[in-house]
């Protein structure tokens, strides 16, 4: 129980404190928010996506914004897997929340490799394969987009961890219900979703990108909520695991929203940047919802669009 | 994350604006060269903070005012504009690391274009403060003279020479050619540091400048940001391998190597945004 209300819940073996958690890659490694953030308080924390090796990331210049939105090429800027252990993993040794690790690879083998790695670290409590970066190879896209590839990789990363194993796609499909069911068909605890969208913007002046080198980025932010919203109800309706809500999520209510279309939580991206204590701000707000509302459980709250 | 209150908001001269806030008792005070992030509106749109370096710190008998000078560029800066004295903006700071300054510091040049003026008056004023007798020259310029702002306040602390694109006032050409201009003529010591602010593109000639006769020099790089939290990972600039100023004052906790370690980005929000001026790869870094 979080105070008067029952916010937790299961994800395969983990437990959620509550359903808030921040989205990868716009929360760095965790510490960069400790000045504004109980971590203590969130659901869950989940990292930015790992690789193998390290990664120097896109070129610079790598954002812009545009009207509600954020359009960023990082290109999975990381310190590698042996970087995350060393330095930021002992971070999380006095943190008392379940701990995602967002993992990406070139190949299958990288993730397979990756979790085999994080098998033996008990700190981390479940792995969120990123298969819908737009932005790079590796943990991009092309594990996302191709229903045999993503069947293959999920079957080959659920035969080598115990860990909670979420998926996290990309709407850049037909129709993102069938990558859906594969994940539930091959053992995900849950999927999350959307990645951001691929954007552009030009400076007309110049007649070049607005991200430099870089032609385009993710769209992300506001902007892209009311499509991630529908995906997510499309999702929710189609299979049975939990489903985490992801996009442009910046209130209490927009939280609220994706729990009503049948997520069972949600991450917080942008908007960490633009308030760095959102996501305290929308877990008191989803007690007090359900204080208001008379109602004991978030679990009253899901999937009730009526 | 703290609120500010509005103290003057002010147009100085075409775009360019004046804000004064005052800081809370219990805020951090900035250091030169450290920026805050302030939300411009309360809507989505404009959506991120705004990065805003220190202009002048400002004490008035118990209260202190921090001075910001922007320049009205977009929705965002075009908002703060509109802002009115009492009203109180959420802002985050100080971020980042400020200039650097030797003890012994004694001739300074400061080379600003438009409102990279803004975080080299803390500059002047902190020299001053640390020597009394140090000299400060001030190299400002912009494309045109009508463009051309602050000459009252660059006059006030130090010598000034101002310079523009087309000649209508002062020199004719741009802040390193003047540089250049006034060392050949001996116009300048022959020993100074440099600390400097602007187009990217300037910095750049400045580094070459600095390199060529071996003068010390600093600049604060200016860069859209997401977080400016060492978070988003936007602000990433290439840094020189081989040249990396990890000392004393210079700690870097956002390092990105390459695999090979050939490449390194460090991140403006955090390592910067002042950097020492060969230290930043400007090849990659220049578009």
């Amino acid at each position: 129980m979080n105070g008067l209300c029952e916010l937790s819940s299961y994800i395969g073996p983990m437990r959620l404190k509550n359903p808030v958690m921040p989205a990868s890659g716009t929360f760095g490694y965790g510490e960069e928010y400790e000045d504004y953030v109980d971590l203590n308080r969130l659901g869950a924390v989940i990292v930015k996506t790992i690789t193998l090796k390290p990664r120097i990331g896109s070129h610079p210049h790598r954002s812009t914004e545009v009207p509600s939105g954020l359009l960023a090429n990082i290109g999975l800027q990381n310190v590698g897997i042996e970087g995350f252990i060393d330095e930021k993993l002992p971070y999380f040794d006095d943190i008392d929340t379940s701990l995602i690790v967002s993992i990406g690879g070139e190949s299958i083998e990288e993730y397979v490799n990756l979790g085999k790695i994080l098998n033996g670290h008990t700190r981390v409590d479940a792995l969120e394969l990123n298969i819908s970066c737009p932005n790079v190879e590796s943990g991009g896209i092309h594990f996302g987009v191709d229903p045999k590839v993503t069947r293959n990789l999920v079957t080959c990363v659920r035969d080598i961890t115990e860990k909670a194993l979420i998926v996290k796609l990309t709407p850049m499909v037909t129709d993102i219900r069938i990558f859906a069911e594969i994940c539930q068909q091959c053992g995900a605890d849950a999927v999350s979703l959307i990645n951001g969208l691929p954007g552009m913007a030009i400076d007309v002046k110049a007649r070049r990108s607005k991200l430099g080198r870089n032609t385009a980025g993710a769209l992300v932010g506001p902007a892209i909520k009311p499509f991630a919203l529908y995906l997510v109800r499309q999702v929710c309706e189609t299979v049975d695991i939990p489903v985490f809500g992801i996009g442009g999520i910046s209130s209490t209510e927009d939280a609220m929203e994706f729990l009503i279309a049948g997520a069972s939580a949600v991450e917080i991206g942008t908007w960490n940047f633009i308030n760095p204590k959102i996501t305290m701000e929308i877990i008191d707000g989803i007690e007090a919802y359900l204080l208001e509302n008379n109602l004991h459980s978030i679990s009253e709250v899901i999937g009730t669009l009526s | 994350m703290m609120e500010y209150q509005v103290i003057e908001n002010i147009n100085i001269s075409l775009s360019y604006h004046k804000l004064s806030l005052e800081i809370p008792p219990t805020a951090k005070l900035p250091l030169p060269g450290q920026f805050y992030t302030v939300r411009c509106g309360e809507t989505k749109d404009p959506l991120l903070r705004r990065p805003f370096s220190m202009h002048r710190l400002i004490k008035r008998g118990e209260a202190v005012h921090l001075e910001i000078l922007y320049r009205v560029v977009g929705k965002g800066t075009e908002w703060l504009s509109r802002c009115k004295v009492g009203e109180k903006l959420n802002a985050i700071g100080p971020l980042g690391n400020g200039f650097i300054f030797q003890e012994d510091v004694a001739n300074v040049i400061l080379v600003a274009r438009g409102i990279g003026i803004a975080p080299l008056y803390g500059v002047a004023e902190a020299v001053l403060m640390r020597n009394q007798g140090a000299r400060i020259f001030i190299l400002m310029g912009a494309r045109t003279k009508e463009r051309v702002f602050y000459e009252e306040e660059c006059r006030k602390i130090g010598r000034a020479f101002f310079y523009t694109d087309d000649g209508s006032k002062g020199f004719q050409g741009n802040g390193p050619q003047l540089l250049m201009h006034l060392m050949e003529r001996k116009k300048l010591p022959q020993r100074f540091c440099m600390y400097a602010c602007g187009p990217s593109h300037m910095l750049r000639d400045l580094a070459d400048i600095s390199e060529k006769f071996d003068l010390p020099g600093q600049v604060a790089l200016e860069e859209h940001m997401g977080c400016g939290l060492g978070a988003c990972l936007s602000c990433a600039c290439p840094l020189r391998a081989s040249y990396i100023r990890r000392d004393k004052h210079w700690e870097k906790p956002s390092l990105q190597w390459s695999e090979d370690r050939r490449q390194v980005y460090s991140l403006i929000c955090k390592d910067g945004p002042v950097y020492d001026i060969q230290e930043v790869n400007w090849n990659e870094w220049v578009v």
